[in-house]
């Protein structure tokens, strides 16, 4: 019960709120949704002192009939590398909300409902342990966040939804395909009908001759082509940038720091323990591609005059270390994988949140119209330069046990590869710490800077628990990466 | 003739009789017109309380009716229809002048009509009961006279009928000539020789096919229903986007049934496959070119049954639950969606544009979030019903070694996302426009949208109520 009340609160009050109380409460709405997205953060505080570190198998797990004459069933079930992600996502969403105050002034109510329904969305396609429950927490995320960007967004918002939407379906549709294909091979090799995570993994799943007669094969292409256009994997992040750059403020701070987690998760998920010869195959391209991404995006990130583009294209680089890390293989770098996500999941949303601050004062995001904040701004300065600092892998910090741990990993591995990455750390400090020099520390030239005023106390609270984990993270990895260890090892091992 | 045997039709006499009596009342007591409505439903759901009531003996009148599972299913969403759209009538008759009984006596003989054809076992009886519901659309299309395009509605419908009759009736005539008998069920075994009745038995289930797929409007028989929607008064296009639909359907899969032994199989299949494909296909490519709602419904209409035909192909008991499912699906999706087209239009004469819809979200919360359920629910995004069954159809596919088609099929949700969300996106994401259309918002139009979003959650979270139903129908079929 308590993974489905972790799970399904935030979408029952949402539901609730969107059938039963008028547009007008808007006080009403704000403080409705908080309140339901701090209870999931409860919960699943909760979840974590239950959890048992030490097993590796699915915990507090549920199950319910759905439609159990075709195997569907409500399976609900959680590990380590679910625990640690539904953690960032119920930390990230009450932020989300404080942030979104002010900020989102018109359709209150909407906005609230999508974002109550997406995090049910997120947290259950973490959870789910049945993959037609999963398909359909995943498809649930799919049109709140299409309200999110396409009501709530700038300038060229219509356009980023549906680039959003239909990039999404695309991958998604055939992941359903294989869905059904999985338990029909289940049918077939067991004589039941099942979805179950579970009982997939004891799928022998051949792999034929050539690519159109290999299902494995065929099966992890259609997984991966749905996760990889989530991540996203370069070639397929050209909606990132737009849905990031026009998404309002809340919806970039989640589209960053959760959705595109799901596909890195979905990869480790499912393609690495479903389809494991297939992934030895797809390996060296898929770092090939993380690679590329990892310097694409940092050059990208580089050449940007508007800061959230900046950490859009930023985005596209971490997320490459991720995939790397994954791809390698290996516990010491599949971990560094891991706790990645959830450390780009807080510098990241951190940085979406704190562009939004000087956005909602100064109504742009143009680099060249700032410079000189810090004399203005010391609070502001303080805690852009921390993100700052966690986000190009400062020791001490979040963001180098995780790229330290994926290239410690992988470099007796594919020293290539390593060495290539390291390139896109350097040139992620460059453009960091320039972004930095030009926003800050130059002098303040523009009159219109010189009245703004340093955070909000709300703003300081949103803040400050991001701050603390980066912060524990970097201190104290233990903490996080003991939880997953069981659970990765299980993984690695097959 | 057996008391007995009257029994089993008690649904389908009740509703031949009120209506009749509406038909009468309209010139004798014509001051019971604004309550025609309201009776005609109540007769619709004393035929549905009716057919639940009385047992399922199979075979009656002589082998010429079946009523089994399978019959009840289809009643019953035909039943819920016709509740629906009667209810939808109201508003619209009210607001064009339009408020005659006849027009109820028409609704509820044309579903009377479905109900004949989707329960006889003879091929003839199919035949009267096609008519019925088609002679009666055919008025009912064009009930709007003071609107051109509702009359050429009529007019083309009846050619396009009367036309598609005649071959499916030659068809009737080609099979009786290769298997000597009109009972579906009856047909020779398999190892009865074929040489000789091989060609005009195939001849004739083809034009059977064709004769149906007019109705179904399935590609490339389709090309009647863009004009024939778009002019029909909103809630007879709802009434003729289901009900002869899912009746022409499950005729189809009784023959396919019955038939499917002795005819070659390999051939068979390869055609009804070709013609799914062909309609998905071509429904949604050509869907995102249109701008009047009701057209783009039209074509929406025509992918769709090319999604439920993809269950046909499969066959086999999940392939026909699929089908069944899919009909409920579209059922609500469908009347969901005309009764919030039905509302959201100034005269009937006017198109009903899609770009009208601009910034109505905001405005007319409840209606468009209907539609929007509707919309999403026509794409096949979970967890509505349309997903529900969308799935269903493919896994009935993939089960039946035809990956490729469930292939098709989802790649041609994806083309159809495209022109869904963009009804979602006039209602939510664009400003109202400066002079603000004149939209009413009947209680009655109110309420049958409400129910059919309902309907549509309800059945997307629990779908296993529609399906246990379906399953059982579906094993009433030989094979």
């Amino acid at each position: 019960m308590l993974l489905s009340a972790l799970t399904l609160t935030p979408g029952v009050v949402g539901v609730l709120l969107l059938l039963f109380v008028p547009r007008g409460a808007v006080s009403l709405h704000r403080w409705a949704s908080l309140l339901a997205s701090l209870v999931s953060l409860a919960l699943a505080v909760v979840v974590w002192s239950r959890f048992d570190p030490a097993s590796a198998t699915f915990q507090l797990v549920e199950a319910r009939p759905w439609l159990p004459a075709y195997g569907v069933f409500y399976r609900l079930g959680v590990d380590g590398i679910s625990l640690l992600l539904v953690l960032l996502t119920t930390l990230l969403q009450p932020l989300v909300f404080i942030s979104s105050w002010h900020a989102i002034k018109e359709r209150v109510k909407g906005y609230v409902v999508a974002m109550l329904l997406l995090e049910t969305g997120m947290i259950g396609a973490f959870l789910a342990t049945d993959l037609f429950l999963f398909y359909v927490f995943w498809e649930l995320m799919l049109l709140p966040m299409y309200f999110i960007i396409g009501v709530w967004g700038g300038e060229r918002r219509v356009y980023a939804a549906v680039k959003f939407v239909l990039f999404t379906l695309a991958g998604s549709l055939l992941m359903l395909v294989g869905i059904i294909y999985l338990s029909w091979l289940h049918h077939a090799q067991f004589g039941s009908w099942s979805f179950a995570y579970e009982d997939m993994r004891r799928l022998v799943i051949p792999m034929g001759q050539g690519f159109w007669h290999s299902p494995q094969l065929l099966l992890f292409t259609a997984f991966a082509l749905a996760f990889a256009i989530k991540v996203p994997v370069w070639p397929l992040h050209t909606w990132l940038p737009d849905a990031h750059v026009e998404a309002p403020t809340g919806g970039s701070i989640i589209l960053a720091g959760v959705l595109l987690k799901l596909g890195t998760f979905g990869l480790l998920r499912f393609n690495r323990v479903l389809f494991p010869e297939a992934w030895e195959k797809a390996a060296p391209l898929f770092i090939v591609l993380s690679v590329i991404a990892i310097i694409y995006g940092a050059l990208g990130s580089w050449a940007q005059k508007d800061i959230k583009k900046l950490v859009a294209y930023s985005s596209v680089s971490h997320m490459g270390f991720i995939v790397l890390g994954l791809f390698v293989g290996g516990i010491a770098a599949t971990q560094g994988a891991l706790i990645q996500m959830v450390n780009h999941g807080l510098s990241t949303g951190a940085l979406f949140m704190l562009v939004g601050v000087i956005y909602e004062r100064r109504h742009t995001r143009l680099i060249e119209d700032f410079g000189g904040l810090a004399a203005v701004m010391p609070y502001y300065t303080g805690a852009f330069l921390l993100t700052t600092l966690a986000s190009i892998g400062l020791p001490g910090l979040n963001g180098f046990v995780g790229e330290f741990l994926i290239l410690a990993g992988s470099y007796r591995t594919h020293p290539v590869a390593v060495a290539l990455a390291a390139t896109g750390i350097v040139l992620g400090a460059v453009y960091m710490l320039s972004l930095v020099q030009r926003v800050f520390w130059n002098a303040l030239t523009n009159p219109e800077n010189e009245r703004l005023s340093d955070l909000a106390w709300y703003e300081g609270v949103a803040f400050a628990p991001l701050a603390i984990f980066m912060i524990w993270i970097g201190v104290h990895p233990r903490t996080f990466l003991s939880l997953s260890e069981a659970a990765v090892a299980r993984l690695i091992g097959g | 003739m057996p008391i007995n045997d009257l029994a089993t039709i008690l649904p389908e006499l009740l509703l031949v009789l009120v209506g009749a009596l509406l038909a009468l009342a309209d010139s004798l007591a014509p001051s019971l017109r604004p309550r025609f409505a309201l009776l005609a439903a109540v007769a619709v759901a004393g035929a549905t309380v009716l057919r639940w009531a009385i047992p399922l003996p199979g075979r009656v009148w002589g082998g010429v009716l079946l009523v089994d599972p399978m019959a009840r299913f289809v009643d019953s969403y035909i039943l819920a229809a016709l509740f629906l759209c009667a209810l939808l009538a109201e508003p619209y008759l009210a607001r064009t002048g339009a408020r005659f009984g006849e027009f109820y006596a028409l609704l509820l003989w044309a579903g009377v009509g479905a109900m004949v054809m989707a329960k006889s076992d003879n091929l003839l009886v199919i035949f009267v009961g096609l008519e019925l519901l088609s002679i009666s659309l055919y008025a009912l299309n064009a009930f709007h006279t003071g609107n051109v395009l509702s009359l050429e509605a009529g007019w083309k419908y009846l050619v396009v009928g009367g036309f598609s009759a005649a071959v499916l009736l030659f068809g009737v005539a080609l099979l009786y000539g290769a298997t000597g008998t009109l009972s579906l069920a009856s047909t020779p075994a398999p190892s009865a020789p074929l040489a000789s009745g091989g060609s005009l038995l195939l001849t004739g289930l083809g034009l059977v096919f064709a004769g149906l797929a007019f109705k179904l409007a399935l590609a490339p028989f389709h090309a009647w229903a863009p004009d024939v929607y778009q002019g029909s008064p909103t809630p007879v296009t709802a009434f003729l986007s289901v009900v002869p639909k899912g009746a022409a359907l499950v005729v189809l899969a009784r023959l396919v049934a019955a038939l499917l032994p002795l005819a070659a199989l390999p051939r068979w299949t390869g055609l009804l496959a070709a013609v799914a494909v062909l309609s998905m296909t071509l429904g949604n490519l050509v869907a995102i070119a249109q701008r009047d709602l009701k057209r783009m419904l039209a074509y929406s209409g025509i992918a769709h049954m090319g999604y439920a035909l993809v269950g046909l192909v499969a066959f086999g008991q999940d392939g026909v639950a699929a089908v069944l499912v899919y009909l409920a699906a579209y059922t609500l999706m469908n009347i969901a969606a005309f009764a919030v087209v039905s509302a959201f239009s100034e005269g009937e004469e006017e198109p009903h544009l899609i770009t009208d819809l601009a910034g109505q979200g905001w405005v007319r919360p409840g209606l468009s979030f209907a539609l929007a359920v509707a919309m999403f629910s026509l794409a096949g995004i979970p967890p509505t019903v349309g997903f529900a069954a969308k799935f269903l159809v493919f896994r009935a596919a993939v089960l039946n070694d035809l990956v490729w088609l469930a292939v098709v099929g989802v790649l041609n949700s994806l083309v159809s996302v495209f022109f869904y969300v963009r009804v979602v996106y006039y209602l939510y994401m664009r400003p109202l426009p400066k002079r603000q259309p004149q939209f009413s918002e009947p209680v009655l139009v109110r309420l049958v949208a409400g129910l059919c979003a309902v309907g549509i959650f309800l059945l997307g979270l629990l779908p296993g109520i529609v399906l246990a139903g379906a399953e059982v129908a579906a094993r009433t079929l030989p094979r």
